[in-house]
């Protein structure tokens, strides 16, 4: 019982946290390597909104989020559209923005364990006969509802058909009047606000700290590359098996190994099988 | 209504296209044909603006260099170098070779992607003219793209094109690889779409003979270079064009 509630709860925290990563690169084939510092910075600004400007929660994180689609756009508009379609460049583009911000961060004094956001709701509640507070179950239903809104948005509305058709063809996509570089910076102005969002949910259950930035890139990665790459379903699935290994491996192996668990998925994936678990059916294409 | 004049396209040294000039009137069916490497696709590209795409991409991860002189008017407007995205906005949809089926959604999703620039009223108008057209198409709305077969593909391409809103369509060899009966209906249907829909049609092929009965006028390409134009009749009377083009 503690393992299928806490594994569920380990899940949706991956799938919150490599959403916005697997949005950007099954778009515009960026690998948004910023992801991770985009993810803290939210917490950050909306931690400086709450407390030194001392504004109400709801209207903080609101704002933190807005903010950060923002910069997220800016961040494409400005520096990944130069490096656009060029695999390396946009690792190491995205990668050094992300370093910039969150060793700016560390820089400008944000370090140290002093800096908490509060949870949502207060208390607990016993499931079966695991205690689980209220802001974790909150947390599964966000999650659960924001995956929902995504497959209905990319199904069900002009713009996210037009975002499949730019991650399936672009110049196909093209010819029927879809801008490429709008939908990348859409995507990424969008990718970033996930990021942010899953920085406000799940940071509340501990400290903001810099260093969750490179962890949760890490993790990004790894549920990402699990999936198959550019795969959204694909990558929820990847978070629920990483999810329940790492609650798994808690339970009988010890906590320290957590991250070892999504390290080693990783590399038995890439040696198993490189295209993910729903990689992009390459036989299908050549046939075709 | 569309109108190409003195289209030269270089890959680094190589002339792909050598001084083409071409043009489409209103209402018009349009055939272009010649052999592999003619340059039918390289002109579809140009016309609709993909290669300004390329050329962009080749240029920024430092490959080949292209070059693309001369100047395609439109409606009166020139549209030399604008964005394939903004040509489609103002009516030049291309149907491109090989289909390029969005393989991972299914028939109504590819059309409804390819609604993009329709109004609600238009795409549900369209669709409906679409299923009339292709009756096939509409009794397999929810296969994947990915699982159709080639005249099914070129059908759903076809019909993603005019969910578009064309005025104009270019069709980059709609015909290639498909049987004489596939080949038989589409040919019918493209010339329906011309006389029903009013939009004008450009078709590319390499073997002229299936759809020389419903083009207006055409243009023969040889290495790059249109060496002949005329009218199906002016094609039909010289000997050497039928031979090596129509087989008759």
């Amino acid at each position: 019982m503690e393992i299928l509630i806490y594994g569920t709860i380990n899940s949706v925290a991956l799938v919150l946290m490599s959403l916005g990563f697997a949005l950007v690169y099954g778009i515009s084939r960026v690998p948004n390597f910023a992801h991770g510092a985009l993810f803290v910075i939210t917490a950050f600004i909306t931690w400086s909104l709450l407390n030194t400007l001392g504004l109400n929660y709801f209207l903080s994180i609101v704002l933190a989020i807005i903010a950060i689609g923002v910069l997220g756009a800016l961040i494409y508009q400005f520096v990944l559209i130069r490096v656009r379609g060029m695999a390396i460049s946009e690792i190491i583009a995205s990668y050094a923005i992300g370093l910039a911000i969150l060793e700016g961060l560390r820089w400008g004094g944000f370090k140290g364990h002093s800096y908490r956001l509060p949870v949502f709701i207060e208390g607990s509640i016993i499931v079966g006969d695991v205690p689980v507070d209220y802001h974790r179950i909150l947390t599964v239903v966000i999650g659960a509802a924001l995956v929902a809104f995504i497959w209905l948005f990319t199904h069900y509305t002009r713009l996210g058909l037009a975002l499949r058709g730019i991650a399936q063809d672009e110049r196909a996509s093209m010819m029927l009047g879809i801008d490429s570089d709008r939908m990348a910076l859409v995507a990424m102005a969008g990718g970033a606000m996930l990021a942010g969002l899953a920085g406000i949910l799940l940071l509340p259950l501990g400290n903001i700290v810099v260093e969750s930035g490179y962890n949760v890139l890490t993790m990004a990665i790894a549920v990402c590359i699990i999936g198959g790459l550019g795969s959204w379903m694909g990558a929820v699935l990847a978070a629920f098996i990483i999810g329940f290994a790492q609650i798994l491996s808690v339970v009988y192996l010890g906590a320290h190994y957590q991250m070892v668990v999504a390290l080693l998925a990783i590399i038995f994936t890439l040696i198993l099988r490189p295209s993910g678990l729903f990689g992009r059916q390459k036989e299908l294409e050549e046939r075709v | 209504m569309l109108e190409a004049t003195n289209l030269m396209v270089f890959y680094e040294n190589m002339l792909a296209l050598n001084n083409v000039s071409i043009s489409c009137r209103k209402n018009q069916i349009v055939g272009i044909f010649g052999a592999n490497s003619a340059g039918k696709s390289t002109l579809m590209y140009t016309l609709s603006g993909i290669m300004e795409d390329i050329r962009k991409k080749e240029q920024m991860a430092g490959g080949e260099r292209i070059t693309v002189l001369g100047k395609i008017n439109y409606l009166d407007q020139d549209i030399t170098g604008i964005k394939p995205s903004q040509r489609a906005r103002i009516g030049i949809v291309l149907c491109p070779e090989r289909r390029r089926i969005f393989t991972e959604s299914n028939v109504l999703e590819n059309l409804r992607i390819g609604a993009y620039l329709a109004t609600r009223a238009q795409a549900k108008e369209t669709l409906e003219y679409i299923f009339r057209v292709f009756p096939a198409l509409e009794k397999l709305k929810t296969r994947l793209g990915g699982f159709l077969s080639g005249g099914e593909q070129q059908m759903l391409a076809i019909g993603r094109a005019l969910m578009a809103q064309p005025k104009i369509l270019l069709l980059d060899e709609p015909l290639m690889g498909l049987s004489p009966l596939i080949q038989t209906i589409l040919v019918r249907a493209i010339k329906e779409i011309r006389d029903e829909t009013g939009i004008s049609i450009i078709v590319t092929e390499q073997y002229a003979r299936p759809v020389l009965p419903i083009v207006d006028y055409a243009f023969i390409l040889e290495n790059g270079a249109a060496v002949m134009e005329g009218t199906r009749d002016e094609l039909l009377d010289n000997p050497d064009v039928r031979a090596a083009y129509f087989g008759v």
